[in-house]
């Protein structure tokens, strides 16, 4: 069984170095609201995105200079696209998504690969659900992607690219729902009974779960 | 200037406080964890009549930008009262030097548990707004905004709680009510790391004698540790159900208020 553990809260007897944790030289201790696994290991329930190198994020221009564009990341300053970097034309808006290639010692973080996601809408989440919304081997993208119609690009950052064609409201219901349960187990046997439902309600006929490997 | 022609008194023959509680007792106090859609971290603390919200925003890009430090994020508390809040002039007429004051404390105490380290040249803003207040709001707030923070996923050492140790009657007593702080001899809010039981805040109104000191410590040491069992539970509770609150169209249930 997982416990909840508040920031301050033991979590080792010993001094460890482990994510979310701080040590005093003699135990170890939370440092953030998160739940403690058996292993020992700790997940966080909350907090802000820590950007990454080799992080896929998703994002929208906020400005356009001659040496490159400015995204959006959800994250205290904007990433930044140079134009040596990216082939892509975009305007002020655009929903792109990109690679960080560096994150320097005051958070500055610059990024490549930029590949635009037009004509969709952009859903933020919080940056620690981001691997429950993946799931095991992407299970839980696939399985909202298939039964919607509906392409996701899930960033790192907990930004969200959801394309325009297919069930768009029924893919953010099921976005908003692995967000909000994303703490519990057997979600997406859930999500999946929430997706055929909403089929059913619109006379299309259940599909089944793509298997997990 | 015990009990005299200028107050009433401040004890019942009984030996009990005029609200009945007993010297050691705290004010009923609810806390609510995530009360706020669009922060991210936000409390409720009703605290006897005393009513609290909290709101955390952050770590974002810090306005002005002259504030920011390459080396950790600022961490900015804004304490507010309504001006509806009280029958006295608080808040009535914006910001005053006493809200500054409450600001600055606040601040300074959380300073010492947030690792800002993480967050360079960015801002957490902390608003807190006293709805309703009664005496002991910034032990309230301190409080409040400890459980914002944690809400927040704010990464931080220790959880604080607060509560005010003060004398009344010639006699020590825990939470002061307002009557209690207004006319009693002296008032002490303390804020206490939970952690490791470091004293984060302590100011001193009144006097009181070197002894009497290290019983109020003792007795607010005690209060602080209920008043983390209740932040702790208000945290938990986001959890229980089977969904975090924050995610699902919120409804505030005033809920029954828990007895500490």
């Amino acid at each position: 069984m997982s416990k909840i553990v508040v920031p301050g809260e033991m979590v080792a007897d010993k001094p460890q170095r482990m994510a979310y944790t701080f040590s005093d030289g003699q135990k170890t201790y939370a440092v953030a609201l998160s739940l403690l696994g058996d292993d020992g290991k700790l997940v966080p329930l909350e907090g802000p995105y820590e950007p990454l190198v080799e992080d896929i994020v998703v994002g929208y221009v906020t400005d356009i200079r001659f040496t490159g564009y400015s995204l959006s990341l959800g994250t205290p300053f904007s990433g930044f696209l140079s134009s040596r970097d990216t082939r892509a034309t975009l305007s002020l808006g655009s929903i792109v998504q990109a690679r960080i290639i560096n994150v320097d010692e005051v958070r500055s973080i610059d990024l490549a690969d930029a590949r635009p996601l037009p004509g969709g809408s952009l859903e933020k989440i919080s940056p620690v659900k981001v691997p429950r919304l993946i799931g095991k081997r992407n299970s839980m993208i696939n399985l909202i992607s298939q039964m919607t119609g509906c392409q996701l690009v899930v960033g790192r950052n907990g930004y969200v690219y959801v394309s325009g064609m297919g069930n768009h409201s029924l893919a953010l219901k099921a976005i908003r729902m692995v967000e909000a349960q994303a703490h519990t187990t057997g979600l997406t046997d859930r999500v999946a009974a929430l997706l055929n439902e909403e089929r059913a309600k619109a006379g299309q006929p259940p599909m089944q779960m793509p298997r997990e490997a | 200037m015990s009990g005299s022609a200028n107050h009433p008194p401040l004890l019942r023959e009984d030996g009990q406080r005029l609200d009945g509680r007993s010297l050691e007792d705290l004010r009923p106090i609810s806390i609510e964890a995530r009360v706020l859609n669009d922060a991210d971290g936000s409390s409720l603390v009703i605290w006897g009549k005393n009513k609290i919200l909290c709101g955390v925003y952050g770590p974002r890009e810090c306005i002005p930008r002259h504030d920011e430090s390459p080396y950790r994020a600022v961490l900015r508390c804004r304490y507010n009262m309504a001006p509806f809040c009280s029958l006295e002039e608080h808040g009535r007429s914006g910001p005053s030097r006493r809200s500054q004051e409450l600001s600055k404390v606040i601040t300074e105490c959380f300073e010492n548990v947030v690792i800002a380290e993480s967050y360079p040249k960015s801002a957490i803003d902390v608003y807190i707004d006293v709805l309703q207040s009664d005496g002991g709001t910034r032990c309230a707030s301190a409080t409040a905004v400890s459980v914002a923070l944690a809400d927040a996923g704010i990464p931080m050492k220790d959880m604080v709680a607060a509560v005010a140790v003060g004398k009344v009657e010639g006699k020590l007593a825990l939470d002061l009510s307002k009557e209690e702080d207004n006319w009693g001899e002296s008032d002490n809010p303390i804020a206490i790391a939970s952690r490791n039981g470091e004293i984060l805040l302590y100011q001193m109104d009144g006097q009181l004698t070197r002894d009497e000191i290290d019983q109020a410590m003792s007795m607010a040491k005690i209060g602080a540790q209920k008043v983390h069992q209740l932040q702790v539970d208000a945290l938990r509770r986001v959890y229980d159900g089977a969904s975090d609150k924050r995610r699902v169209p919120l409804e505030l249930q005033p809920g029954e208020v828990r007895q500490a």
